[in-house]
């Protein structure tokens, strides 16, 4: 939200410097994003339609700062009654999208340029002025908050606006020329079954005001904020009126701005005021809330008097209902839409107070039960497992190109075609990290990374690694966890250059790898040379072995030599924790060759 | 033998100065095939029995004496022509991922104050990451993060991690202290400082006589933790849909100290993180009873840290793998 300083000063007579204000309102709320001059750029939070307005903005500023509030002049007293045929119809078709239409008609007014004041506050805002018709429109919706519509009444083809939802042959052409499809889910504003306007967003040519406009018929609508919302995306017009009416505007505020709209014709154009048609069939009631002192205590923490409280609250609008010693009642006003608990009312209560005031406090008491989910911590272990092994951690987005296996989760609504899907494997996101390493002349290189896979809209926890020599890789990690090379079919693979871990199923088959010795014990070593066939695994007869006698301390796989093209020769030393070994070679001996059918060399 | 023996000595004495390796020089007097004082006692076994005492006595004396010498390292000096200022390529180490090491020690401080570190799924169902949240679909807070759908309206990748918040709320009773390190997506197309895909750091406290004073008590602990005592924060109010009262909160740009510059868009401050009070909407929509218990949450983004710390100007080099380690 732009505020030109001096527009902000006609409501609130404020001495401080730019630098000063913007301090104040981006504590109050309001963020100041850039100082630009006289003008403070705010950045805009959705909640407060309010701060959409030059006047809302300026409340809080008051608030905040003590200082009063001064409104705008209205013209408050009622247009003239319209003869039978002066009556502009109003019809509304479509009154899920349409909350209040609100209309006057102003006539023989004298349409011609804006007096400095007005031109200039509206440019520094940034719009520009055109005459003072269509200016003091705009000029209301910056100053209030709601966007206002004129239409020359000499061109429209009947004395009527009918509002109705849109339809798939309907077509409007803005006042910047731009042709715009239009479909059921929208509405429009139509005289003879033409639509002149989109609803809420924005008007069409043909009955735009000139110099030549004697008698116009001035709207104020509230309309469905969604629905407003989901067209402009539709029909991608981001505008200022966009950008009030996305919001929820209470229907009061049409009553305000009709009022001080018609101020200002009548000040700065001339004319004739006449009544027309207010369309308003269900009233939106104005909320009542009621502050606690408890609650207020509870949430601040500190004792806020409940006559600070009221005057905060008074300062901002909020009508005094009821009071007590330990509450007040109040009625929200309309253009604080945002406001829906006591909470909130806190919120006002401890902002306008400032922050700044709120004093500091450590948590105490004993910490709660440990509630961590336990993967967490164990693939942090294993995270500085894999750094201790010298290789480097990468987190690689999941977001991959589809690919069209089963189970693969695809996305509905992805910007890039390049990243719809989620990946299957992390593999295919962490290579390109590898050439990345290869471009810097980097190629002995071991990379990790711990995250997810995706299929069947589960996910799955892995851990993948990249190494050309995996193999010592995975037996450090195989010892860290006591787990066995059987077992590890269960819970990953390896390949060539990678290892693949289903992190949680090796948390939960994990075992004691204790590397701690200190009894020195009679060691002895004995070395074999197993002979295999090609295809046979290995890992199982070393399994086998390791855990084929408790006094089988460690087995050291030497040398894999091939023989010939169907057999290979394994070079294995064992260490027993006894010298007397005889017994238990002999046992293994005889074991491997009827299991496994492996011969001594 | 005792002739012998001194010459021996003598030798050794000579060997030890002109050193290369200890352990050849272990081997010259003690291999049980070659060496020289085996050989010797191989020699007096076939002395006569009064000879081969004396000789014996000489001999072990002998071997004793090198055996220690040479066992007592500070009394070998190694001629060496190592230059020790020219350098070696060091060995390797490997690197955790920025983003993490940053989660880490986030997670150290935390962990201090008795939170738990919890985890939860990122294809998110509509309930935990929008409705339990205060954040119905047509609130216009629902715009802010443009949604990925899996399966719309329902099955969808968590825009934030207070999906986390929620669905821990609607599992534990207070007190509840949790902090939640994750992944988190959203429909944008990336620049250098927004991402389609991001880690955010959310935590929250939830038990009796919790007020925005423990928020800010913790926050600035927090940051005294992370950027050391003199830092500086602004607390200001902000909206968010998730809590109310809600909560900015900015840090003194340390280049400018608040006088405006380039790094800190001439605001002085760096904007950090957004809390509050957590809504009641939200405790009651997860069965805690917002008039018994009070709460706060906060959320940050991980990558920004992470960035900073490590020299990193575009979000897109932390995931995208144009980032490497030497």
């Amino acid at each position: 939200m732009r505020i030109p300083l001096e527009w902000l000063r006609e409501y609130v007579d404020i001495k401080k410097s730019p630098k000063e204000i913007a301090d104040s309102f981006t504590l109050l709320g309001l963020m100041l994003d850039k100082i630009d001059g006289e003008v403070l750029s705010l950045e805009h939070r959705m909640d407060r339609s309010d701060w959409l307005s030059v006047l809302g903005c300026a409340r809080d500023l008051a608030a905040f700062e003590k200082l009063n509030l001064i409104l705008p002049p209205l013209h408050t007293q009622k247009g003239k009654a319209p003869g039978k045929n002066q009556i502009v119809n109003i019809d509304v078709e479509c009154p899920d999208k349409v909350r209040r239409f609100n209309t006057r008609v102003f006539r023989n007014i004298k349409v011609k340029p804006s007096p400095d004041w007005l031109k200039n506050r509206l440019e520094l805002y940034g719009i520009p002025a055109i005459n003072n018709i269509v200016d003091i429109t705009n000029y209301v919706m910056v100053e209030l908050g709601q966007p206002m519509h004129a239409q020359d009444l000499a061109k429209m083809e009947k004395q009527e606006i009918v509002i109705r939802n849109a339809k798939k042959t309907d077509a409007i052409t803005t006042l910047l020329g731009e042709n715009i499809e239009l479909d059921e889910s929208m509405f429009v504003l139509t005289q003879n079954d033409k639509p002149t306007v989109i609803g809420g967003i924005v008007g069409g040519e043909s009955t735009g005001i000139n110099e030549k406009t004697t008698d116009i018929v001035l709207d104020a609508g509230n309309y469905d904020q969604v629905n407003i919302r989901k067209t402009s995306r539709k029909i991608k017009i981001q505008n200022e009126s966009v950008l009030r009416y996305d919001k929820f505007l209470h229907p009061k505020l049409t009553e305000i701005a009709i009022q001080r709209t018609a101020y200002l014709i009548l000040e700065l154009a001339g004319g004739e005021y006449f009544e027309n048609i207010d369309w308003y069939p269900d009233k939106t009631p104005l909320k009542e809330l009621t502050l606690r002192k408890t609650r207020l205590d509870k949430i601040g923490g500190m004792d806020i008097k409940l006559s600070t409280a009221k005057e905060i609250l008074d300062s901002l609008g909020y009508k005094i209902r009821n009071e007590s010693s330990d509450q007040i009642s109040v009625e929200i006003p309309y253009f604080r839409t945002d406001v829906e608990v006591e909470d909130d009312l806190v919120a006002d209560v401890l902002r306008i107070n400032s922050y700044e005031k709120v004093p500091s406090k450590i948590i105490s008491g004993a910490p709660p039960k440990e509630i961590s989910t336990p993967i967490y911590a164990f693939e942090d272990k294993l995270r500085n497992l894999c750094v201790n092994l010298g290789l480097h951690e990468h987190i690689t987005i999941p977001l991959v190109k589809k690919k069209g296996v089963s189970g693969e989760v695809v996305l509905e609504n992805a910007l890039s075609s390049e990243r719809n899907a989620l990946r299957t494997t992390i593999r295919e996101t962490l290579l390109p990290v590898v050439s990345t390493y290869k471009k810097h002349k980097i190629s002995d290189i071991g990379l990790f990374e711990i995250g997810k896979v995706y299929k069947d809209n589960k996910e799955e926890n892995i851990l993948e690694i990249y190494h050309k020599d995996p193999k010592p890789i995975l037996s450090a990690l195989l010892r860290e966890f006591g787990i066995g090379w059987k077992d590890f079919n269960k819970i990953g693979s390896i390949s060539l250059d990678s290892i693949t871990i289903k992190t949680e199923k090796l948390m939960n088959s994990r075992g004691v790898g204790n590397r701690v010795v200190t009894e020195l014990k009679n060691y002895s070593t004995e070395d074999f040379s197993f002979v295999l066939k090609q295809e046979q695994q290995f890992g199982d007869v070393y399994y086998e072995i390791k855990n084929f006698h408790g006094k089988i301390v460690n087995v050291e796989v030497l040398e894999t030599r091939e023989l010939s093209k169907n057999e290979k020769s394994v070079h294995v030393r064992i260490t027993y924790s006894t010298s007397d070994t005889s017994k238990i070679r002999e046992d293994l001996l005889s074991k491997l060759k009827k299991v496994h059918n492996v011969n001594l060399r | 033998m005792l002739e012998q023996a001194k010459k021996i000595r003598q030798e050794f004495k000579e060997d030890l100065q002109n050193i290369q390796n200890k352990d050849e020089l272990y081997l010259k007097y003690f291999s049980k095939k070659r060496g020289v004082i085996p050989q010797l006692f191989k020699e007096i076994a076939s002395f006569d029995q009064n000879k081969r005492r004396e000789a014996g006595a000489v001999l072990n004396k002998l071997k004793t004496e090198i055996e220690t010498k040479l066992k007592n390292e500070s009394e070998i000096h190694i001629e060496t022509t190592t230059d020790f200022t020219s350098p070696s390529p060091p060995p390797n180490i490997g690197m955790a991922h920025p983003t993490i090491q940053v989660a880490r020690e986030m997670n150290e401080f935390f962990r201090y104050y008795g939170f738990s570190v919890v985890e939860g799924p990122e294809i998110e169902t509509a309930e935990y990451n929008f409705r339990k949240l205060n954040l119905p679909e047509d609130h216009p807070a629902t715009d802010l993060q443009d949604t990925l759908f899996i399966k719309e309206p329902d099955l969808l990748l968590r825009t934030h991690t207070s999906s986390v918040e929620a669905r821990v709320l609607s599992t534990q009773k207070p007190p509840i202290r949790v902090v939640t390190p994750g992944r988190c997506y959203r429909n944008e197309t990336p620049n250098a400082s927004n991402a389609a895909f991001f880690w955010q750091y959310q935590g929250f406290v939830v038990d009796e006589g919790i007020t925005i004073q423990h928020l800010k008590g913790t926050l600035e602990e927090f940051h005294k933790f992370l950027f050391g005592d003199d830092v500086k924060l602004r607390f200001r109010y902000k909206y968010y849909p998730e809590v109310s009262p809600g909560m900015g909160v900015d840090m003194l740009c340390k280049f400018c100290r608040g006088n405006g510059c380039d790094p800190c868009k001439h605001r002085g401050w760096f904007e950090i993180l957004g809390s509050g009070m957590i809504h009641p909407t939200i405790l009651e929509n997860c069965g805690i009873d917002p008039e018994k218990y009070t709460g706060f949450a906060f959320g940050m983004g991980l990558d920004r840290l992470a960035m900073q710390r490590f020299g990193i100007n575009d979000i897109r080099k932390l995931y995208e793998g144009d980032m490497i380690y030497t």
